[in-house]
């Protein structure tokens, strides 16, 4: 006898639908299963075989062959286990077949038949409701991330007997308790408080930021832009507390770009509660590889710039990054995605991140910080050779932090963090208004033509632009950054012009080409 | 002495007589040995002084019957002793021929004390006997010619001290000056590259052969240097000249130069070694002045307390030159009759001051920055609106009025065109 179940198997960032068909005929007793499983799909014949018999099921003591199609579809994780187990069940007629054809089943088996919260529910519920399944049954581990998806049903299975309960038309289990908890953690995001999960911890505020505030000023503009950033300053000046609070500025994500964020999270297994809606902030410590970085150390993984994704990539003490590492990571900063190729699998993840780098300014950190600096000049120029180059090319905005005066510190903050943050979204409203025809949502991302349409500069600014082209000081690829700062530099001032003293502040915030600063030729 | 044969006396244009190149090899291979002995720095410039035998026999040591045979047996061209620029002046003998080719490549020229050409201020007793010239011996002449400035400090400079530099080679050298200065790292590379901004060359000393002399991360510095004005070495092309080569191209430095600046240098014997020398020899040592807090200054300001003349820019230096009475108005125009006359008032700028006529907030701002307040922050902080203060910063840049230092800190600089 035929049967026929359907659950969904992740490939990279996309899922696919897969089709288990089972066969149940007369021969030799044995299981197999075919169609391009990975050992965890493989394994599952064991798992399900216990689990079937430890449910008080029967097993066929007939030749069983489960195909999972489509056939050239590589199939990993546990997620399939559910699904198979069922399609054995009603193949040999303890489960009505009809059924099957309209729930879409996830989840891992356990030996005595429950069944396990398995990676990726939120992609996977995201998937069934694209192919029109009716419900979707999971483990209650993992129902509320597939719950977040609008319009499908979320049956909670918390066993292979309530799986095969519902398949029969009967009632899901009960949601757990966490699930309740969690649903009201999820209004509170949504009226835009906390991060999910984090009660009693206080964000990282720009508030506890004191003085600084050419580098506050700085941060805000990149924030509002979606530019790169770069805070380079001696040890202990605050580039690192800084560029933390980027996130607490950040407008929060729209739908749209929450469910990417979100899916890319429930990927690597991280819990997942409530969609996203704080703008992903990620902070790699700088010994991590290439692969780490973009991904693709073994199949499925996801490297950092995807997780960041839609938010913050933060990377401290630059200059310890090696070369290979931080060369990787100029497809993803040019072009908003990765496209990894390994012998076995490739995939295309989005990444568009807004990159924040912190340095110190020299080897022992303390150039231009008084006299305290002993590095040579070789010291420098290796230094200098580290970060230059192709990274530094792409960044927009750069500040320099210096050592603040005690009682600076004890002053309160200049900055109201939520000006800031009402700065920064009226920008960004503002640019999403202006940009909508080019396909992009911020300043940073401005395409030349773009560029031309939306900045025009009065006469002073002309002259300004032509005055640093001719001292050597704008390469094309600059004038185009510096631009693109002035323009968002009028978006936070309200601006529909730019205006000479955005194009100053731009012109003031650009990296040196030398970057720490005029040593002799 | 037993002086082999060779072409003495005054020849026209470059070239070197026997007894200057033997000098030359033998300081080669001294090399180690006054290694040794430039611990003690005054002693290098006694040993300097000697007479050939008289030094063998000092430093020699061991080695002394040895090197006192070759010595005797050196011949322009005997494989003993070759450099290459030996090997083209002399002409090729022999099995050489390779050599002197070699050499033509190079572009390397020798002239030597019996030469007409060779600057005239090198008639010290610890004086070089010969000088191996890139960029031109005829050049070397004319750089000599017109009235010489030494630009000395520490190879650990501030960004203050190297813009300073700069700007004071790049006066001096608008205004028909030459500037000389050794080719390490800090204001003496500053000093060459401030020159080169002015469009005009300057005289670096080298402190060993020039084939292998100057670092990697020099090399764009040097080349562009023997372009518009030349690099010196007393020593054999291919001699490293370790540390006593840097400190004896200190003595030919001041040697060559009128006037001796300290731009920026701490109170250690490494720094000052070079004013001290200028002072020894007699020569005119001025200093720039720099934060009383900062050690990287302590130098030139006990140099100032010690009398040395106090210099803000290239206008004062003009003026010590022609105070000094070293030097007769109208610089260079002895070998080039268009050289502009130099006069102490338009020095500082080469022209018209670029200063006057700033809008208002843009001359505050520089004064502002000038008295300390040189960041964002400072300025915000002394009652500038922020982004009037970046914009007028930024204007500032693109004038050539200020330039950026290190740790985010605005200096003035004096513009440049």
């Amino acid at each position: 006898m035929l049967a026929r179940a359907h659950t969904f198997t992740i490939d990279g960032l996309r899922t696919r639908h897969v089709t288990v068909e089972v066969d149940v005929r007369r021969g030799l007793p044995g299981f197999t299963i075919v169609g391009l499983a990975d050992t965890a799909v493989r394994e599952a014949r064991e798992r399900i075989t216990a689990a079937i018999l430890n449910s008080g099921y029967e097993f066929p003591a007939r030749r069983i062959t489960a195909n999972l199609a489509p056939g050239d579809v590589r199939k990993a994780g546990p997620g399939l286990d559910l699904a198979i187990a069922c399609a054995v069940l009603a193949a040999s007629g303890q489960l009505p077949r009809e059924e099957l054809d309209r729930v879409a089943l996830f989840g891992e088996l356990a030996l005595d038949g429950a069944v396990r919260p398995a990676r990726g529910a939120l992609a996977v519920a995201h998937a069934a409701q694209r192919a029109g399944m009716r419900a979707l049954a999971l483990a209650g581990g993992c129902a509320h991330e597939a719950r977040l998806i609008d319009g499908l049903q979320v049956t909670v299975v918390e066993h292979l007997r309530s799986a095969v309960r519902v398949c029969s038309g009967g009632p899901g289990d009960a949601l757990p308790e966490s699930a309740g908890a969690n649903s009201r953690e999820r209004a509170r995001a949504e009226e835009g408080g906390g991060l999910p999960g984090s009660d009693g911890l206080a964000e990282p505020d720009l508030g506890d930021v004191r003085g600084q505030e050419h580098a506050v000023r700085a941060i805000v503009i990149a924030a509002a832009g979606g530019h790169n950033a770069l805070l380079s300053g001696p040890p202990g000046t605050g580039k690192t507390m800084l560029a933390q609070r980027i996130a607490s500025i950040l407008p929060p994500l729209s739908s749209a770009e929450a469910v990417e964020v979100t899916r890319i999270h429930s990927l690597t297994g991280e819990r997942v509660d409530a969609l996203a809606t704080r703008r992903p902030f990620r902070a790699p410590h700088h010994s991590i590889t290439a692969a780490g970085l973009v991904g693709g150390a073994s199949r499925g993984s996801v490297g950092e710039v995807v997780l960041a994704h839609n938010g913050v990539l933060f990377l401290d003490e630059l200059s310890e990054f090696s070369r290979a590492t931080l060369e990787a990571l100029r497809q993803p900063l040019e072009d908003g995605r990765v496209a990894i190729a390994r012998a076995s699998h490739s995939a295309v993840y989005p990444a568009r991140f807004m990159l924040v780098a912190a340095t110190n300014p020299c080897p022992c950190g303390y150039a231009g910080d008084g006299e305290r600096c002993d590095c040579g000049e070789a010291d420098m120029a290796r230094h200098r050779r580290r970060l230059s180059g192709p990274l530094l090319d792409r960044i927009d905005v750069a500040s320099v932090l210096r050592r603040e005066a005690s009682d600076d510190l004890r002053a309160p903050a200049l900055t109201s963090p939520a000006r800031a943050r009402e700065q920064v979204l009226d920008a960004r409203a503002r640019q999403a208004a202006r940009l909508a025809a080019d396909g992009v949502a911020v300043n940073a991302h401005m395409d030349v033509r773009a560029l031309q349409r939306h900045v025009r500069l009065d006469a002073r600014g002309e002259e300004m632009l032509r005055a640093a082209n001719r001292r050597g000081l704008l390469s094309a690829r600059g004038e185009h950054r510096v631009l693109r700062v002035a323009r968002t530099i009028a978006d936070l001032d309200g601006s529909e012009r730019v205006r000479a003293r955005d194009l100053g502040a731009a012109l003031a915030l650009r990296p040196e080409p030398t970057f720490t600063g005029n040593r002799a030729a | 002495m037993s002086a082999p044969a060779g072409r003495t006396g005054s020849g026209d244009g470059a070239g070197a007589c026997a007894r200057c190149v033997r000098r030359s090899w033998l300081l080669s291979m001294l090399s180690g040995a006054l290694d040794c002995c430039a611990r003690d720095r005054s002693r290098l410039i006694e040993l300097l002084a000697l007479a050939d035998e008289e030094l063998l026999q000092a430093v020699a040591g061991t080695r002394k019957a040895e090197l006192q045979a070759q010595y005797a047996r050196f011949r322009l061209g005997a494989p003993g002793g070759e450099t290459r620029a030996r090997m083209h002046e002399a002409g090729a003998t022999g099995g050489v021929d390779a050599v002197a080719e070699i050499d033509v490549e190079t572009d390397v020229e020798t002239i030597c004390r019996h030469r007409r050409g060779y600057p005239r201020a090198l008639d010290g007793p610890a004086a070089p006997h010969m000088l191996e010239v890139a960029g031109g011996a005829e050049r070397l002449a004319e750089l000599a010619s017109a009235p010489v400035v030494a630009v000395l400090g520490s190879r650990r400079a501030s960004d203050y001290g190297i813009e300073m530099a700069r700007d004071l080679a790049r006066g001096l050298v608008a205004s028909g000056v030459s500037v000389a200065a050794s080719m390490s790292d800090g204001i003496s590379a500053a000093a060459h590259a401030g020159a080169l901004e002015a469009g005009a060359g300057s005289i670096a000393v080298m402190g060993g052969g020039l084939g292998v002399a100057c670092p990697a991360r020099r090399r764009p510095l040097y080349e562009r240097v023997v372009d518009a004005g030349c690099a010196v070495s007393e020593l054999p092309h291919d001699c490293a000249g370790r540390r006593w080569g840097k400190l004896a191209s200190a003595r030919i430095v001041v040697e060559l130069a009128s006037v001796a600046v300290v731009v920026e240098a701490d109170e250690t014997a490494e720094d000052l070694f070079a004013a001290r020398l200028a002072r020894a020899r007699g020569g005119t040592v001025a200093a720039l002045p720099g934060r009383v807090t900062s050690p990287l200054s302590r130098g030139a300001h006990a140099l100032l307390m010690d009398g040395a003349s106090l210099v803000r820019g290239p206008g004062d230096v003009l003026e010590l030159l022609y105070r000094c009475g070293g030097v007769a108005p109208g610089g260079r125009s002895s070998t080039s009759a268009s050289a502009p006359t130099p006069t102490p008032a338009d020095a500082s700028a080469g022209g018209e001051d670029p200063r006057r006529g700033l809008r208002r907030e843009l001359r505050m701002t520089l004064e502002r920055v000038g008295a300390g307040c040189d960041t964002p922050d400072k300025l915000t902080r002394a009652g500038v609106d922020a982004a009037e203060a970046l914009l007028a910063l930024s204007e500032l840049e693109l004038m050539g009025l200020l330039a950026r230092g290190d740790g985010g800190r605005y200096l003035p600089r004096s513009p440049s065109n």
